[in-house]
């Protein structure tokens, strides 16, 4: 059985299609803009996958965003308070974000075999791997860290300067994989230390955020 | 006020702190034979401080003396020494030695201290800025021991909701950014001398860069919140434990396994801290940089204290 909050936020996204459209439209920005800024280079894989990510998470950081601060705004967040428990809430907007995270890695993976001739994947199950991981992480981090700034002012400004220094492990361990992946096609020998480093990461901070998040949510 | 002059706290720190600031300076640096030759050789430096203990008396002239003297590896050489110098069999000595290759001895070109009480060993290429490490080790000890410190506080406050916890928690991180860019600081310094920049983005140097974000990020969190005092300490607490389960990553994970110039990265042994449980460092090295941190620990913890009851002061009223 689906969770409700996740059903809700479906329904919302479905009858709108505000935060899909909004993240694909930012990847197709970003790419193009990295298209026109170096016209015919060659990107090296290093250089590749760092863009990549940089494309991901910043996408991640506009799109994501909005779950929690779209309630505040429409002025629904009482209602949620009222009416589920704090841990539906969270696993619901989490699954939320996991899916929308999901949605927008696979546009990217798809962008970028497009749009670059150097986005060439060797490994590609091990490339999927990681994506994941790095995915979950991202949704975690940015769950919590969206309810967390929903009440603040400045709100658009305030989420990436937060976020993206806890994100650094996730950034450092996942352009890295995405690298090795690109290099070779054996992979998992050369991965197995950023494939723990994320596991551990996505772990942590998954488990941080359920315990801490009714801190945030209750009044 | 009325703190200062009712605890003694500070006189203590700030004694131990000064003696062990002397301690840091005041004793010299000396080094072996074979120093002397591969920096003479890699053209880094022709004169180096040697630690020899005199073995035997040599051959005299007029304005010199040779002398066999043994350094710290238990290499002999013979080294010549002004006549002004009195020095007897058995003596130890850190002394500025000129390795002559053509006669292959030593010139002393000025002996440093006969019979030190101790000496740090030296580390090639850094000669004198070698001592940053008594500074700049314990104050990323302090750095990491902050952020453990304010994340501690922030869950007893979760649990407990009293303010004054919060204040500690606020206190701690603030002294720990002090120290994170006293570290960042001296760190830079000393990579302007070994590396020959003072910023390379090495592992090490992003990780404490991060850091740095990370608490400012916190007291950035903390201003722009519109709500009251006990929720924003609450957000601000759980902020702060979200922003710790990274630390760990960062400071001893990555720098760790990826590739770096600072010591113990990938395929090089921590020389302080390390999984195997052995230090690669001088004993009498390790011992002053334990005292310091201890110090510098306690120097934090009192500057925590005093910011906390500035904290508490200013909420009361």
């Amino acid at each position: 059985m689906l969770s409700p909050i996740l059903r809700k936020d479906l329904r919302i996204e479905l009858r709108s299609r505000f935060g899909v459209s909004a993240v694909v439209m930012f990847l197709l920005v970003t790419v193009t803009t990295i298209l026109f800024s170096a016209p015919g280079e060659q990107i090296n894989t290093g250089l590749m996958s760092a863009l990549f990510w940089i494309s991901l998470f910043f996408g991640a950081l506009t799109g994501l965003a909005r779950s929690f601060i779209s309630e505040e705004e429409r002025g629904t967040s009482f209602l949620l308070r009222l009416y589920a428990e704090p841990e539906d809430v969270f696993w619901g907007k989490y699954l939320f974000n996991l899916l929308l995270v999901f949605s927008l890695a696979i546009c990217a993976v798809i962008f970028f075999a497009f749009f670059f001739r150097d986005f060439a994947i060797r490994d590609f199950g091990m490339f999927v791997l990681q994506l994941i991981l790095g995915a979950i992480g991202t949704s975690s981090i940015v769950t919590i860290l969206s309810a967390l700034v929903a009440r603040a002012s400045q709100k658009g400004a305030l989420l990436p300067v937060l976020a993206l220094p806890v994100m650094v492990p996730l950034v450092i361990a996942s352009t890295d994989a995405t690298r090795i992946a690109m290099e070779t096609a054996n992979s998992w020998e050369g991965m197995r230390g950023d494939i723990l480093i994320l596991f551990s990461f996505d772990v942590a901070v998954t488990l941080v955020g359920y315990v801490l998040f009714h801190l945030i949510w209750q009044e | 006020m009325k703190f200062f002059r009712s605890t003694p706290y500070h006189l203590l720190i700030g004694a131990l702190f000064a003696v062990s600031v002397f301690i840091c300076f005041a004793t010299p640096i000396g080094g072996s034979f074979d120093d002397v030759v591969t920096l003479k050789m890699n053209n880094v430096a022709n004169i180096t401080p040697v630690k020899a203990t005199i073995m035997a008396t040599g051959y005299d002239s007029v304005s010199k003396k040779f002398y066999q003297a043994k350094d710290l590896y238990g290499t002999e050489r013979r080294i010549l020494v002004d006549r002004s110098q009195n020095l007897n069999i058995g003596d130890v000595i850190v002394a500025d030695c000129n390795y002559i290759a053509s006669d292959s001895y030593f010139d002393v070109s000025r002996i440093e201290r006969i019979n030190p009480v101790m000496t740090l060993p030296l580390i090639q290429g850094l000669g004198e800025l070698g001592r940053n490490i008594l500074f700049h080790v314990p104050m990323s000890f302090v750095a990491f021991i902050a952020f453990l410190l304010a994340t501690i506080y922030s869950i007893i406050f979760l649990r407990t909701k009293k303010m004054d916890y919060d204040y500690r928690a606020r206190a701690a991180s603030a002294i720990g950014l002090l120290f994170t860019i006293l570290a960042t600081v001296t760190g830079s310094i000393w990579a302007r001398f070994s590396w020959g920049t003072f910023w390379n983005w090495d592992p090490r140097e992003t990780s404490i860069f991060i850091l740095l974000l990370i608490y400012v990020a916190y007291f950035l969190l903390r201003s722009l919140l519109e709500e009251g005092e006990e929720k924003k300490a609450r957000i601000a607490a759980v902020y702060n434990i979200i922003a710790f389960v990274t630390v760990p990553f960062l400071m001893f994970v990555l720098p760790r396994i990826t590739q770096s110039l600072h010591p113990g990265s990938s395929g090089t042994e921590a020389p302080v801290i390390n999984l195997s449980g052995k230090t690669h460092t001088d004993p009498i090295l390790s011992y002053i940089l334990w005292t310091n941190v201890v110090l510098f620990t306690l120097l934090f913890l009192w500057m925590t204290n005093l910011f906390t009851i500035v904290l508490r002061k200013e909420n009361e009223e």
